[in-house]
């Protein structure tokens, strides 16, 4: 039975190091350890180029390497041929190996020396599996993809977008015994995702954000692939990535203005998948383990069909909520007035940021913020309560983008930011396209102006 | 052969000590289209005036290099200890390959024993180490061969640099 590459990816987990084989021109081989092989499709792999060393100088004399590969579960060796074709110093698969090479450096005491310079690609020529290894284990992906069956079964019939998203984490934990999640969306306009949906976590994070870049997340973004890393990379871990963006700048972030990242603090597998309606980033679904390599590429290939058909259900409720707003139902409830006699709530809008204080403690910024300060002030000065999507998205002072405003998704992460630290104020679905302010406590406004 | 006698170098006790310790072995070759050949060794014995070195490989996992090498192509193996990533590499112009000589399958059991205790404590399971050596004793063959020159391959700045013979 011939081995196809495919059948070989889980020999790249970079559990076991491989070796490489080369020679130079005038015909004198030579061999090294190797960190790290990359699958890249059915005829590729790529190798990491960390220094100029003498494999380097005798691939670019005379093209051809072979590698010798280990199956982790049945220690089987396989010998890769393979054929240079270039290298790749950024984009997708650079910035995965780069991911996979600092948690493989970290993992093994050397990230002060391994540091990728590029990614070599390599067309496999052929495959030769040596005798030997031990029986294969129980196959393992068969309990996976009936995971994702469910998974992807419990994307239909979602009201709307709050509800699709907490049933994509809810049916990982479910169904894929993935217990740690959240999803991202993509903010266009500041170039940044923000936490709407998280699972597994004492506290929900939703609010937080991380930049393009950022991170296995922000990478996962910036580079629309997925990202999956096997131990835990300090330079990969979010409460860092927040002190050194605040360190970054200077101290022009302000911290008090920042929601903290949820994040399992001791995370080793991490990964994240990038939200793609054709090349349209929306955003990320991000798992995380404390164990180590919880992650294979059965998980990577999982969350990546998962994530695609995510996008579309995302894009379908989208396509409802621009139709007409429904009526308002006449069984709602009507709003509980104000609380007679109850302090009123001092909520301080700063222009600048359009960042919002509720008792001088920090609720939510940009749009999200610009939301509420224009429906509290609608409610103070007429007593206004009801209102629709479709005069939010009318309504240029708020400043959502023409198209992909993902406005949905800034009324979800206002909803639970409100429900998490105000719960006298609310945001409550009464319709398709409309929902009802609720407020339960006198509240007086300020407006700080730009300065 | 007088050029190569003169290119030969004597192993020390350190640099014997770390080759006969509990290494990882990789071999290789090439063919007359310079297309390279890779295989795993399975322990070595060196020879006790320390100019001859033996590496003990599978003629199932080996056939490729061991094909090159019966074409007269040089020979190149590096030792690299698991725990500490530290790596020696070793070249020479030719080998002699040899039926097993008594007391090597020992050898080849004695390795395996130190290289899986070398292995379980970096999280790797006993078994799947042992799976390294399914078979291996059974068709193993000897290969001699005189290192004419070692080199530093631990990662790292120093990675590359000749150790011996002196130039």
């Amino acid at each position: 039975m011939s081995v196809t590459l495919r059948d070989l990816r889980r020999c790249f987990e970079g559990a076991v190091p491989a070796a490489i084989a080369t020679s130079s021109g005038d015909g004198t081989p030579n061999v090294t350890k190797l960190s790290h092989v990359q699958f890249v499709d059915d005829r590729h792999v790529a190798l990491s180029y960390q220094f100029f060393n003498k494999t380097r100088e005798n691939i670019l004399a005379n093209p051809r390497a072979t590698v010798e590969v280990i199956d982790p579960g049945t220690a089987t060796h396989y010998h890769l041929y393979l054929e240079y074709q270039h290298t790749e110093t950024d984009g997708p698969l650079f910035e995965y190996m780069k991911a996979r090479l600092a948690a493989i450096a970290s993992h093994t005491g050397m990230s002060k020396v391994f540091k990728l310079l590029g990614s070599d690609v390599y067309r496999v020529l052929r495959i030769d599996a040596m005798p030997g290894g031990l029986t294969a284990a129980a196959a393992e992906g068969a309990d996976l993809l009936s995971g994702l069956r469910a998974c992807l079964a419990g994307l239909t019939g979602s009201a709307d977008l709050a509800m699709l998203l907490d049933g994509v984490l809810e049916g990982l934990e479910r169904h894929c015994d993935i217990r740690h999640g959240m999803v991202l969306m993509f903010d266009p306009q500041r170039g940044c995702l923000f936490t709407v949906a998280s699972r597994g976590y004492p506290e929900s994070g939703v609010g937080s954000e991380i930049g393009l870049g950022e991170g296995i997340i922000g990478v996962a973004a910036r580079e629309r692939s997925a990202i999956r890393i096997g131990y835990a990379v300090q330079d990969y871990r979010y409460v860092q990535a927040t002190r050194q963006r605040f360190a970054e700048s200077g101290g022009d972030i302000e911290l008090d203005r920042e929601i903290p990242f949820p994040g399992v603090p001791d995370a080793n597998s991490q990964l994240a998948v990038p939200i793609l309606l054709d090349q349209r980033l929306l955003g990320v679904i991000y798992v995380e383990s404390p164990q180590e390599q919880r992650f294979s590429y059965e998980e990577e290939d999982a969350l990546s069909i998962l994530a695609g058909q995510l996008a579309m259900a995302i894009e379908l409720l989208a396509r409802n909520s621009e139709q007409a707003a429904e009526p308002v139902r006449e069984t709602v409830a009507l709003p509980q007035p104000p609380v007679a006699g109850s302090a009123p709530v001092e909520v301080r809008h700063f222009a600048a940021d359009r960042s919002v204080f509720v008792d001088n403690e920090y609720l939510i910024k940009g749009v999200a913020g610009a939301i509420l300060w224009k429906l509290l002030s609608e409610y103070n000065e007429g007593g206004r309560c009801e209102f629709t999507n479709r005069e939010l998205r009318l309504d240029v002072s708020l400043g959502l983008p023409d198209i992909t405003d993902n406005l949905d998704a800034r009324l979800i992460l206002l909803q639970r930011r409100l429900a998490e630290r105000c719960p006298f104020l609310g945001i409550e679905k009464t319709g398709r396209g409309r929902f009802r302010m609720a407020v339960r406590r006198p509240v007086r406004l300020e407006n700080v102006a730009r300065c | 052969m007088a050029a190569m006698q003169s290119e030969s170098m004597v192993l020390d006790c350190r640099q014997a000590a770390f080759l006969l310790g509990p290494v990882s072995m990789n071999v290789a070759s090439r063919d007359a289209a310079l297309t390279p050949s890779v295989a795993r060794a399975f322990g070595c014995r060196i020879a006790a005036d320390g100019r001859e070195l033996t590496v003990f490989l599978s003629a199932s996992h080996a056939a490729a290099v061991l094909r090159d090498l019966r074409a007269g192509a040089p020979f190149s193996v590096v030792f690299s200890r698991p725990q500490t990533h530290e790596s020696r590499q070793i070249k020479a112009h030719g080998v002699r390959i040899e039926p097993l000589a008594p007391g090597d399958v020992d050898l080849i059991r004695a390795y395996g024993d130190a290289f899986v205790a070398e292995c379980v404590p970096l999280g790797y399971a006993e078994r799947f180490m042992r799976g390294f050596f399914v078979g291996v004793a059974d068709d193993a063959v000897a290969v001699t061969f005189t290192p004419t020159a070692m080199f530093e391959q631990t990662p790292g700045p120093d990675a590359g640099k000749r150790m011996g013979p002196k130039p």
